[in-house]
């Protein structure tokens, strides 16, 4: 039994601020289809470095980002051969042919894994569109948090918080910015 | 589904004030041919005289079921921004914001739906004249969609003799009412855990105060914290908050609270609340998540047997013993009684004392175990205790009347009585003992709630109580005993010299609290109780008249009280040490040296005891010195507040601790409370090594 029984009542008031991921610590694994049906695992891609883009194509922000193609640069910077992204969509009325639409649309190569529960979403605790986590080769979460500094862009040179922490884990070192406050649309989770 | 917003520029004239316009723009916000959010700069004057106070103000007005977002926008969103110029403004105003909840409660956002008056206090240019007030405003407006909208404004304002208040001045008042505000006197502390999946606890608002309504907290951004929420119930704020991975200030909980005052008053407050954790944060991802309820309760038990060992119970173990040899004669059920007896004392006093701990903790006193230690008339009431028990094993008087007039019966009552004292007087002794074995679990206890205290000092007693239990309720146990006989009043007397041994040891903590003077004032206190013992043995041997003598030992005691010790000296024990402190911890490490401190108090024998014969012996002072370490002490004998809160900070509720800091590390290693020389030696060769600056060679 553990010590928690007074606080139990408070745990229950508060659904979930505190169980999300958490930086430092194992991502939580999972397992989801892309929008052709395949299958992505996040312990299938140990070894790698794993970005997930928490995306919904209806969100202004999202589509400020894709229409300046931030995503595919940010990978493109990187190293696509130790650098895996995974795009998900948690918004609860999304489906696989939208996701494929969409993609072929913008014309990136990644993935848009379909979370319309928003169970992965919620267990990441992803708030927002785009919400981005970086995952090193352990499977330890090592950023959480917004793409950049940047939320209105407006700014002239933003700084680009995945971009930084990718070329940290690819050089071996720790990841300066750990987190971040995310920014964008809220993630239309089922209410 | 809906289509997205056209982020097209639009000129319009939005401004509703009954005074000049001017031209504005806008730009997004246009969603399906409707404006989802409307802006207008108000001013709460038309004309004002020159450098006179005025308000001005962005009116949002939102499409039905749209929000604009608080200056903190919550778990997603983004903040509104809002800009005046034109004149000198102050910061804006934000009046109290709702809290939505999506995703089934999973994200909670803040703003406003409807309408909102965001404004500032400016002050009027001195120039008469027309003037211009410009508003900058830069807002996402949500439903379920989101669309980024941002507006320019631009309103005129006179300058001239008098002060017209224009038809938008209710509106400012009706905002003004619910902006949060400092309060004087408001005090609040945010009483906080951290645990394995982050902060809990609760904002602790003076008397009488209680939040009013659902979501009469909002938090802000609060440093040391990536997520922070509230919920209000019976009145109370809980708060449960995700601490940042890397920290740079200590946590603070930021917000605004609609709060009603013991008069009945609303208030909305702003809220700026240090976070008093009751533990440190969890270090390594590796570090269990604290021990469970069960293993402390096992803990506390066996530690409480094992007290029965220690320097300072051992003597009254001895009594003990003693004493149940003298049961061994007695009836199976007499047995029963008195083991009975014993453990009522020992887990009486234990639950007394958590009782106490508890109502301490409750009046906002920080107590730490051994704090009865810190009081010279405690001290003093268990040296008198202790040498009067002396004298009684030595046969100066008695305290049971074995013999003589009394009855079987009353002798048997008198048995018990003595037992349920034995078992209070084993507890008074194992307090400054308990450190070493106990510091977990009493730790835990005085960080836990009440409930949990009551039950770790109860199973502490059960612990201390079960030897004795034990040995006097196994039938075998009893019988192998030794029969009684003339041994046992040798064996007695010299339990009575073990007795005088610990009255000496609670001299010397005496010393410790008030010096020489103090030592001197307890001795001369302890030959009065000597006196006043002997002339109660001698009225218990005399024929007649044993009243008098009775008269003359109370008579002897009482004059003896204003003997007593009463306060603390206030220079510090040992000026050869360096006191312990945080500055003086970061002062070393920013020399790039080792800290090394030692949570220790005089009538703690365990921290005597590690200081003696481990930081003391000569491999470890060399270890110490070839590492160029820094060696603090933080002396306890005398209440701390500094040190009460760092022991706490670690979970312990006592001393000793021990911390090793190296350079370049944030947290301290702690080592274990019973220290050895390898130990040591080998915390301090993990350090790395210092560099050794060299001449230049010539």
């Amino acid at each position: 039994m553990k010590l928690r029984v007074p606080v139990f009542l408070f745990a229950l008031l508060f659904a979930g601020i505190a169980s999300a991921a958490t930086v430092g610590q194992p991502a939580p694994d999972f397992e989801l289809p892309d929008e052709t049906g395949v299958k992505h695992s996040l312990s299938q891609y140990r070894g790698k470095i794993v970005v997930l883009e928490w995306v919904n194509p209806e969100c202004p922000f999202v589509q400020r980002h894709y229409k300046a193609k931030t995503m595919e640069k940010t990978w493109a910077a990187s190293d696509k051969e130790k650098v895996v992204w995974l795009a998900i969509d948690s918004t609860h009325h999304n489906t696989p042919e939208k996701s494929a639409a969409w993609k072929r649309e913008q014309g990136f190569a990644y993935p848009v894994l379909q979370d319309p529960s928003g169970e992965v979403g919620k267990r990441y605790g992803a708030k927002t569109t785009p919400h981005m986590y970086v995952i090193d080769e352990k499977g330890v979460l090592r950023y959480a948090g917004a793409i950049d500094d940047d939320p209105r862009g407006n700014k002239e040179k933003p700084t680009n918080y995945v971009q930084a922490a990718l070329a940290s884990l690819l050089a071996g070192g720790e990841v300066k910015e750990k987190t971040s406050t995310p920014y964008g649309c809220t993630v239309k989770y089922k209410e | 589904m809906r289509r997205f917003p056209l982020a097209i520029a639009l000129l319009a004239t939005l401004s509703h004030a009954p005074v000049a316009q001017a031209q504005s723009s806008a730009r997004g916000a246009l969603d399906e041919g409707v404006h989802r959010v409307q802006a207008d700069l108000l001013l709460d004057a038309e004309e004002v005289r020159p450098g006179e106070r005025f308000r001005a103000g962005v009116r949002f007005r939102m499409h039905e079921g749209w929000h604009v977002y608080w200056r903190h926008p919550g778990e997603s969103g983004l903040g509104t921004e809002l800009v005046f110029s034109g004149a000198a403004f102050g910061p804006v105003a934000w009046p109290f914001p709702q809290t939505f909840r999506t995703g089934g409660g999973f994200i909670r956002t803040y703003g406003y739906e409807g309408e909102v008056l965001l404004f500032a206090e400016g002050r009027a240019p001195d120039a008469p004249g027309e003037h211009v007030v410009e508003a900058r405003a830069d807002v996402l407006v949500c439903e379920v969609d989101c669309i980024p909208a941002d507006f320019a404004l631009r309103l005129p304002l006179r300058v001239g003799e008098a002060r017209r208040p224009s038809e938008a001045a209710p509106l400012f008042d009706a905002a003004q009412a619910t902006v949060p505000a400092r309060i004087e006197g408001l005090e609040v502390a945010a009483e906080a855990r951290f645990e394995a999946e982050g902060i809990r606890g609760r904002l602790r608002l003076p008397a009488g105060w209680r939040a009013e309504g659902e979501d009469a907290f909002v938090p802000d951004a609060s440093p040391g914290f990536e997520a922070l929420r509230g919920e209000i119930r019976d009145g109370a704020i809980a708060i449960e908050g995700k601490p940042a991975v890397e920290a740079s200030e200590p946590p603070r909980v930021r917000g605004v609270a609609r709060l009603v005052a013991p008069d009945g008053a609303l208030h909305h407050a702003e809220i700026d609340a240090p976070v008093i954790a009751a533990n440190e944060p969890p270090v390594a991802a590796t570090e269990a998540q604290g021990p469970s309820l069960a293993l402390v309760l096992l803990l506390a038990l066996g530690g409480g047997a094992l007290l029965n060992l220690m320097p300072c119970v051992f003597p009254v173990l001895a009594v003990k013993v003693y004493g149940f040899t003298r049961l061994a004669a007695e009836s199976r059920r007499g047995l029963f009684a008195h083991a009975a007896a014993y453990a009522a004392g020992v887990v009486g006093s234990l639950l007394a004392l958590a009782g106490a701990v508890i109502a301490l903790r409750a009046a906002g006193t920080g107590v730490g175990w051994g704090f009865q230690f810190q009081h010279p008339i405690y001290v003093a009431a268990v040296a008198a205790v202790v040498v009067a028990f002396a004298l009684n094993l030595f046969g100066v008087f008695r305290v049971d009347v074995s013999a003589g007039r009394l009855v079987e019966r009353v002798d048997a009552r008198q048995g018990l009585g003595r037992s349920v004292g034995e078992g209070v007087l084993a507890v008074v002794l194992a307090t400054p003992c308990s450190a070493p074995l106990l510091g977990t679990a009493l730790g835990f206890a005085f960080a836990a709630p009440a409930w949990v205290t009551a039950l770790v000092f109860l199973a502490l007693g059960v612990g201390l109580a079960a030897p004795f239990c034990l040995l006097v309720l196994v039938p075998g146990l009893v019988e192998r005993l030794p029969r009684p006989g003339p041994w046992m009043e040798r064996c007695k007397e010299i339990l009575g010299f073990a007795l005088l041994a610990t009255a000496v040891w609670l001299v010397w903590v005496m010393g410790g609290l008030g010096g020489v003077d103090a030592m001197a004032r307890l001795l001369a206190f302890l030959v009065a109780v000597a006196l006043a013992c002997w002339l109660f043995g001698l009225a218990q041997s005399a024929a007649r008249r044993r009243w008098l003598g009775r008269a003359a030992a109370l008579g002897v005691l009482l004059a003896a009280v204003p003997f007593l010790p009463t306060s603390t000296r206030s220079a510090p024990p040992n000026a050869t040490t360096k006191a312990w402190s945080e500055d003086a911890v970061a002062a070393a490490l920013a020399e790039g040296r080792p800290v090394f401190v030692d949570f220790t108090a005089d009538w703690c024998l365990t921290c005597k005891f590690n200081e003696r014969t481990v930081l003391a012996s000569r491999r470890v002072q060399e270890a110490f010195a070839a590492r160029d370490v820094e060696f603090l002490v933080a002396d306890w004998t005398r209440r701390d507040e500094a040190i009460r809160r760092k022991l706490a900070a670690h979970g312990k509720a006592g001393v000793p601790l021990y911390l090793l800091y190296a350079p370049g590390r944030r947290e301290p290693q702690v080592l274990p409370e019973l220290l050895t020389e390898g130990l040591v030696i080998d915390a301090l060769s993990s350090l790395p090594k210092r560099e050794t600056k060299k001449e230049p060679s010539t």
